[in-house]
Order: C-alpha cells, then structure tokens, then sequence
C-alpha cells in the first residue's frame, strides 16, 4: 500500500457498533422482502385472516370480481374458500380487466423453507404463512401485503427448531410501487399486458429479463417464469405464451395430475435445481398458476430424503378490488423506492433527491458485467398502460396508514 | 452428469458455502441470503459508519442488503467472495447521501478550530474517535466522489486492487491510474500543513 494510502488506512475513524436492534430489524427487513418479496417470491392464501376483516363476497368461482367503488372493504371468501378451492381448476378462468387505480388481489398459501444461522448454527425448517397481496394494476399506488403465519412443520427427518415456534401472529406490510427502479421485474398487471402474446418472444424475454452466468441461464429464465406468475395476474394471451414459453426451456419436464397445497391439480412445469424438483403447477385450460411444489430427487444435493416436499403452495383467489382494505391497524412502512438520506449530525441537511438514473444505476451495479437495462423492447414504466374499459372516474386508491 | 452442480450442491449447509453458492441458492431460495447478511453486515456497517457516522450507516446497511438481495440473480457467480459486490453497492448507497458526507468531512475538517455544535447526547470520547482526523478531513475535500469512493475502499474497507475494480465496475488499469492520480491529489493536500504537527484533539 502506498504512503498516501496508508496515511489513510492508519487513520480510519473508529466504526460505532452496529446496534443489535438496528441489525435485527435490518436482518428481518430483508428476510421479510425474502419471504414476501415483491414478485420475487411467493403467494399465499388466506381465508382465515380474512375473518379479520368484515367479509363482503363477490366470488366468482375462485376468482372474485368486486368492482362496487362504494365497497371499502375486500372481497374475500371465508367460509367459502375451501370449496372454492377445490373446485377452481373449472373456475379459475375468469378473465379479469382492472383499470387503473384499481388493484390485484392475490390470496396464497404457502409453506417454504426456511434457513437461518445464528453463533454459526444453521437451523432449518418448512414455515408456513396464509399471505394476502394488493398491488396496484398499473403500479401508480403503494401495494399492501398481509402475512399471517401457520403452524410450521419440521425439515424432513428433523426435530422442529426452536425459532420456529414463533410463528403466530400477523403483520401488514406497505408495498411501495418503483416502477422506474423496477424495471424489468415489474409485476404489476399494466405492466405484464405489456408482454408479449407469443411464446418465442416471451421466451427471449424470459431468458433476458434475470440473466444468469455461464450454465445458468436455463435455470434463471425458469426462474424468472415463476416471479411473473407468483402472486400476479396477467392476461390470459400472456399467461398462454408464458406457459408454452416455459415448457420449451431446457430441462424443464412436464408432469400432469401434479396437486397443490389446496389439493386441487393441474399440468406441472418443473425443473430440477441442487436436487430439488420445482415445479409450477398451472391449470390446464386457464394457464393460472394454481401454486407450487418443489419435491426432493437427491437427497445429497437437497439435504433431504428423496421424495420429501421442501415447497407447497397454493393461490386460491385472485380478484380486483377497487381500494386497500382499511383494517390495517399497523403497517409496516417501506422506503424501498425512496432511499431517505438518513439523520446526520446536521440538523439543516436536506434530504438529497435521487436522480434517476442513479436509482437505475442502484440495480445495475455490481461485479457483474451483464447488461443491467431490462430488455430493450419492454417498456419500463407504467404511463404505457392503457385502460380498456372506457374513462374512469373512481377516486383515487387510499395511501396505506403509515406508521412510524 | 450432475458433477459439476455437486461442487455446490453437495454441502447442503449455507455456512459451509461460499457467498457465490449461497447467492446462486438464494435465487431459489430467497431465505438464505439472509445468511449473507450474517456473514457481512457489521463490515458493511462499520464502512458506511466511517463514511457517514453512526445513525446513517444503520440505514445505509439495510438499503445495501436489500438492494443485493433484489439483484442477486445478476451476482457474477464466478467470484466467490461476495464482500466485493456488497462494497460496490454500498459505494452507490453512500453516493445518495454524498451531500451529507460532504457535510460530515467539512465539518471533520475544523475540528480544532470550531467545535461542531452537535457533541451534545453521546460520549465524548466516542464521538472524537469517530472523527477523522482533520488534515485526513482535508486531504478528502480535495477528491473527487469516484476518487473518494476508491479510496476510502481501499483504506478503510481494505479491498485489493482486483477487488476494488470489482466494486466500482472499472478494470483493474483504471483503478491503478485513479489511485495514482489520487496519490498525487493527497500529497499535495497533506503537505499543506506540516504533516509532523499533532492536531488538536477536543472532546
């Protein structure tokens, strides 16, 4: 190191510990947006919480249209859901057309693994969570996600942790709406309208929109089917090319009969990855994703025996609403779109404005040289979406509570 | 036919894996990178702290994880080392405070001639130890933020030369001939004062 250099290096200013508080919460944000990520992970189901809210139905099958401006409150089915579910594979067919302003509700259950280390102990087990997400159709408000844990199970062939226990309870979580900084990985409906109807063009998308390293683009662009289709609604056209897409990529097997969490089955698209079967199980005609399973083909690989089920997943009700659901007593607020200059020592700092294309830059950055710009012939931004039903007039979506 | 996925798939414990492993797992399994959060979140802490002083750096190593956790997909998977990738999205992170920073090193600049009015609910002897020495405060005003950013990587975060590229995005030639223009920058800054005179030290 050169003098200069080391003048520096010498002269560090001490570093204050990271307070175990701030770094919890830090650890749990990010395991939260782990579990419940924006489109890049799971749905979930949730008739039980739903009882929390007042109960006005309008289901149609298992999808529910509610449509009344005047109703403040979702639709979501309680006592109903069961047989919703086990008979959606006829009536998950429903052609939604949100407008703008309006949102997608998607109701899942869901069971995953979970790994955590801690003094350097790994623990794992399968936790499982009912999950109810709201996201704008067209990405022009803040979405909101409900989790309510479920009883978890235990890793195959393994006493059920400690930290599992703690798995009651429930938590609102604000989503904030990014499109520009999303980019590519928008989810929202205006945005996945905007796909293209045909399965080689949504091929290359698939295949451009996660790029993975050398050996792993397969694998990413299946990936990548998933996150589109998990906890989203997008058209049938496009549901029809996504599926017909997926199946083409290498390595992907396709089983039929293939049942998800809510025993409801469907034709299944999977893939094997570190010994483990993932599969996304789509019903047949409608192409909507029914929910998920990853089953274990290698026990060395998966670190579970063979034919143990590590994921299970079912999307029971997917509906458009015209608000946020009021009863959110506490709701976790979300920054993510607009990183706030934290607090310094200087009471007259304003907050910095981000520029834009530095907010891009943020999700470009990085050792990897793979282009960072999602693909070039996919708009970015949600001022494409066009509504299909005529003006609206409906008054604008209610912003969640924020707290804190 | 499936050799080449053991060499990471064998060793089903993230704490045996190396961050590219575990990054790769993570694409599947979003959960697991929290264990890379476990492994480099005080390091990444302790950089942003030196950059921007305590109550930012806490949510400057938030932002870093959750923005690595959103484009894990991208993690060049041929470096094993993941601190490199965290350092370079850190640097972008600590870039939306750069005001604030400036701030922070001009007010480090004076100490000895004013005292900054903001001692007021933390010890003393802590806060004095969080300061950078103010001919060091000085020497940095000097930077550019690119230049800044690497040297502070260097200095304080000590990536080598291959990894500090790696963080900013640069080949390796251009890192070199950054620092030796920084170098130069520095020396002149720091020969400005008498670099044997002890700065004086308040609390």
């Amino acid at each position: 190191m050169d003098d200069e250099i080391r003048t520096f290096a010498d002269g560090r200013p001490a570093a204050p510990p990271y307070p175990a508080e701030a770094r919890a919460k830090a650890r749990d944000r990010l395991l939260r947006e782990a579990r419940e990520g924006r489109g890049f992970r799971f749905p979930k189901l949730g008739w039980q919480a739903a009882a929390a809210f007042g109960v006005t139905v309008a289901l149609v099958g298992g999808v529910a249209v509610a449509l009344s401006a005047q109703q403040p409150k979702l639709g979501v089915a309680t006592s109903a859901a069961q047989s919703a579910a086990t008979q959606s594979a006829a009536v998950l067919d429903g052609d939604l057309r949100p407008k703008p302003g309006q949102f997608i509700m998607v109701a899942s259950d869901t069971m995953y693994s979970s790994f955590s280390q801690a003094n350097g102990k790994m623990t794992r087990y399968l936790y499982r969570t009912h999950r109810e997400i709201w996201q704008s159709a067209d990405a022009s408000a803040d979405g909101l996600l409900l989790i309510a844990g479920l009883a978890p199970k235990p890793w195959p062939g393994e006493p059920l942790p400690k930290e599992a226990q703690k798995w009651k309870g429930e938590s609102w979580m604000q989503l904030a709406s990014c499109p520009a900084r999303l980019a590519a990985f928008r989810t929202d409906h205006a945005y996945l309208s905007t796909l293209p109807p045909d399965p080689a063009l949504m091929r290359s998308f698939l295949y451009k929109r996660q790029p993975g390293g050398k050996g792993e683009a397969d694998r990413a662009a299946f990936v990548a089917a998933g996150d589109l289709v998990r906890e989203t609604y997008m058209p049938k056209a496009q549901r029809d090319a996504l599926f017909e897409a997926a199946k083409e990529i290498p390595g992907v097997q396709v089983a039929d009969g293939v049942e998800d969490s809510a025993g409801r089955q469907g034709v299944a698209l999977g893939r094997e990855s570190q010994g483990i079967l993932e599969q996304l199980i789509f019903d047949r005609d409608t192409h909507m994703l029914l929910g998920e399973r990853h089953t274990v083909v290698d026990a060395k690989a998966a670190g579970a025996p063979v034919d143990s089920v590590l994921a299970l997943t079912a999307q029971l009700k997917v509906s458009v609403v015209d608000r946020l659901p009021e009863h959110a007593p506490k709701v976790e607020r979300d920054d993510s779109c607009t990183p706030q200059p934290g607090a310094t020592t200087d009471s007259t700092e304003q907050p910095t404005a981000l520029p834009t294309d530095e907010a891009t830059d943020l999700l470009s950055d990085g050792p990897s040289d793979v282009p960072s710009d999602g693909p070039s012939d996919v708009p970015s931004d949600g001022s494409i979406y066009k509504p299909t039903d005529g003006p609206t007039d409906e008054p604008p979506a209610p912003v969640p509570t924020k707290t804190g | 036919m499936r050799e080449d996925r053991h060499v990471v798939g064998v060793q089903e414990k993230p704490e045996t894996l190396d961050d590219s492993a575990l990054i790769a797992q993570s694409v599947i399994d979003p959960e697991r990178f929290a264990v890379l959060f476990d492994r480099h979140a005080d390091e990444i802490h302790r950089y942003a702290a030196r950059r921007l002083g305590a109550e930012p750096a806490e949510d400057v190593t938030g932002e870093v994880f959750l923005v690595a956790f959103r484009v894990r997909a991208r993690y060049d998977r041929t470096w094993p080392d993941a601190r490199p990738w965290l350092y370079g999205i850190a640097t972008k992170v600590v870039a939306q405070h750069r005001r604030a920073e400036r701030r922070r090193i001009h007010a480090m600049s004076k100490v000895g001639a004013e005292r900054p009015g903001s001692f007021d609910d933390r010890s003393a002897d802590r806060v004095t130890a969080e300061q950078l020495q103010p001919r060091l405060a000085r020497a940095l005003t000097r930077l550019s933020a690119a230049e800044r950013d690497l040297l502070l990587l260097v200095a304080w975060a000590d990536l080598t030369y291959e990894d500090a590229a790696l963080a900013l995005g640069v080949p390796v030639g251009t890192v070199r001939s950054r620092l030796h223009r920084l170098r130069v920058k520095v020396r002149r800054a720091l020969g400005g004062i008498d670099p044997f005179a002890e700065e004086p030290q308040h609390g």
